[in-house]
């Protein structure tokens, strides 16, 4: 029972740090909390649905469409609402996010309704919800098996792109100064949307991978998962990479078992309360360091 | 300019002028609309502290707004508690949580004091949910009572129970006066001044001898208690309560009408209210005849948001301490000192 709870943590833990991943990646090049990372998570599950349901794409090219989409939906959103405020007062850059987030949470409304609604059970296919394979007491089905190699994947190639590619390491110099960046002959608006798109891609797939494991999803999915992603970076150190991979595990697991353990009316609560109890015993999370104030 | 300012004062006075006598002019519908909009702007009013006197962005208003309320609620449906004596408990209470919530995030600012708020808003609907033997969760609490005036305890034979809208705007139309005095004289106050100098530079601010932790710590505890005194009077006067009430959005309208209005303005938080409230209303009425929930409303807002940050910073009626010259002249030190520092 235990290792099986441990084990369902993980994989909803594997989900919040891809979102987490695309919080961080941006909080770490413009300092911004972008709280409509949540909504882009959303739609990139609704979209993918709709690609399935309306034009009968197979899931996977669907996905890596609704994934491409999303990356441009990032872009856009940098430079339609945030670009222009890069020089404003950050309290200016915070409201317009969560306007931002606002907006989109309702378009979705609009178009895709206010109500849940079910992830297309056709389009999935057969071998995900049966058991792949039991390790122990833990049994593991295939959709969970689908998402621990795809999010490993993705983290692996995350973490090669910022470490190895000229891009990567231009995002690095970037959250480290971004005028002594801009100085060194680095195009600082073009990473900052490479930052964007490769963390709404990111979200996206995270987006679509929950609504297919919990068979649902709506309008309003993203706030929740956009607030225990974003307790998940700061877990980790907001602006670390890694950080929020780690963060975001931690807390998964920590969830399922708190809901499994403790009380499961409070489980939502219990990321605000991580969050909270982070940001106020270790501000610079796990794996942050610790900088000091910025004048 | 200055006919132009006359003008606008000339209609600022009109309005004032007939106020008192809208519940005699129209329906009750506008007359509800009009409580509805005196209640936002004492929250807005109340808000405004922490933003803009001390530059501190609290998204988890409304989560002192729900405990004003279900504090009222509670009491006055369990321990028939008159509603003059549930208010000061009330806003003690809320002031109590303030503080309590703002102890721990002294020594935080920007980001992550915004968004250890909205935690706490979260927080607070999930408690107002889940403890359904104290506030009958998801359920919602009806049947709160009316405000009354009850002279008996006085000897004397005499009680008027509010029962129409009327009552209701009248004391509505105090609470606000009263609160926007409060909030004028505390701005032009020392204690004003100690916010105003937080909310410029802090650091600047504590080397001046300003005691942050008890400056900040008083705002947190005036801005919250303001936040429970609507929220004891929209338990009386709606006489019904649900958690749901108090959600992120609540907070997220609220922030809509001081950023609107000018974050630091006392009169722009009014104005910021009316205008949204209205707007509301409005879309109440349109988007049902394209198909749409009301809900999407907030896109409106959304958008509304996004514009001002772009094109109006300040909202529409900047706090004049942004524009007057000695902010200039700190501005210009400030900026000076920070190409300094960087350099």
């Amino acid at each position: 029972m235990f290792e099986q709870q441990l084990f369902n943590g993980l994989t909803l833990g594997l989900i919040y740090a891809l979102i987490a991943v695309g919080y961080t990646m941006v909080y770490g090049v413009i300092e911004l909390i972008n709280f409509a990372h949540g909504e882009v998570y959303m739609f990139g599950a609704f979209l993918c649905v709709t690609f399935i349901n309306s034009l009968g794409v197979p899931l996977f090219p669907a996905m890596v469409l609704a994934m491409a989409l999303c990356a441009l939906m990032g872009v856009s959103i940098d430079h339609i609402a945030y670009k222009p405020l890069r020089k404003a007062p950050r309290l200016a850059a915070l409201i317009t996010a969560i306007g931002v987030s606002i907006f989109l949470q309702n378009i979705a409304m609009i178009i895709w309704g206010s109500r849940p609604a079910p992830f297309p059970r056709a389009a999935v296919p057969q071998y995900f919800s049966e058991q792949a394979f039991t390790l122990g007491s833990v049994s593991v089905s295939g959709l969970q098996l689908f998402i621990y190699v795809l999010t490993t994947a993705m983290m692996i190639g995350l973490t090669l792109i910022i470490n190895k590619t000229k891009v990567g390491t231009a995002m690095r110099a970037l959250a480290q100064n971004a005028t002594a960046a801009a100085l060194m002959g680095i195009n600082v608006n073009r990473v900052i949307a490479f930052t964007f798109a490769l963390g709404s891609s990111l979200g996206a797939a995270a987006g679509i991978l929950v609504a297919m494991y919990y068979n649902t999803m709506s309008a309003t999915m993203g706030y929740n998962a956009g607030v225990k992603a974003f307790a998940a970076a700061v877990l980790g150190g907001i602006g670390s990479v890694p950080g929020a991979m780690l963060g975001g595990v931690v807390l998964g697991v920590a969830e399922t078992l708190g809901a499994g353990y403790v009380s499961s009316q409070y489980r939502d609560g219990l990321g605000y309360a991580v969050m909270i109890a982070v940001i106020l015993l270790r501000p610079s999370g796990l794996l942050g360091k610790s900088v000091g104030q910025k004048a | 300019m200055s006919g132009k300012s006359t003008a606008l004062k000339l209609l600022g006075l009109g309005v004032l002028l007939a106020f008192p006598f809208i519940p005699f002019l129209s329906s009750e519908y506008v007359v509800h609309v009009a409580v509805l909009i005196m209640v936002y702007a004492v929250l807005a009013m109340g808000l405004n502290v922490l933003p803009g006197f001390c530059n501190l962005l609290d998204l988890g208003y409304v989560g002192f707004y729900g405990i004003g309320a279900y504090t009222a609620g509670i009491l006055s449906l369990n321990y028939d508690m008159s509603f003059w004596i549930v208010v000061p408990l009330a806003a003690a209470l809320g002031a109590l949580c303030g503080v309590l919530r703002g102890a721990p995030t002294l020594r935080l600012s920007g980001d992550y004091f915004a968004i250890v708020t909205f935690g706490f808003t979260e927080l607070v609907v999930l408690f107002l949910t889940n403890e359904i033997w104290l506030t009958r969760g998801p359920l919602g609490m009806p049947g709160i009572p009316p405000i009354d005036i009850n002279l008996t305890w006085l000897g004397i034979d005499w009680r008027y129970d509010f029962l129409s809208e009327t009552p209701y705007y009248y004391l509505g139309l105090l609470m606000v006066a009263f609160v926007y005095v409060v909030m004028c004289r505390i701005e032009d106050s020392r204690l004003g001044r100690a916010w105003l100098a937080i909310k410029e530079d802090p650091l600047a601010a504590a080397s001046c001898g300003i005691n942050l932790m008890v400056y900040k710590s008083v705002a947190f505890a005036f801005s919250a208690a303001v936040g429970a005194l609507a929220g004891c009077f929209m338990a009386r006067w709606s006489m019904f309560l649900a958690p749901d009430v108090f959600k992120f959005w609540e907070s997220f309208l609220v922030l809509c009408m001081i950023v609107l209005g000018g974050l630091g303005n006392i009169k722009g938080a009014i104005v910021g209210s009316i205008v949204l409230i209205a707007l509301g209303e409005v879309l109440r009425v349109v988007l049902p005849h394209f198909g749409l929930p009301t809900e999407t409303r907030f896109l409106a807002y959304g958008l509304l948001m996004i514009l001002i940050m772009r094109f109006k910073p300040g909202g529409f009626f900047p706090a004049i301490a942004a524009t007057s010259k000695k902010s200039r002249l700190i501005m210009d030190l400030k900026a000076r000192l920070q190409t300094e520092r960087a350099g």
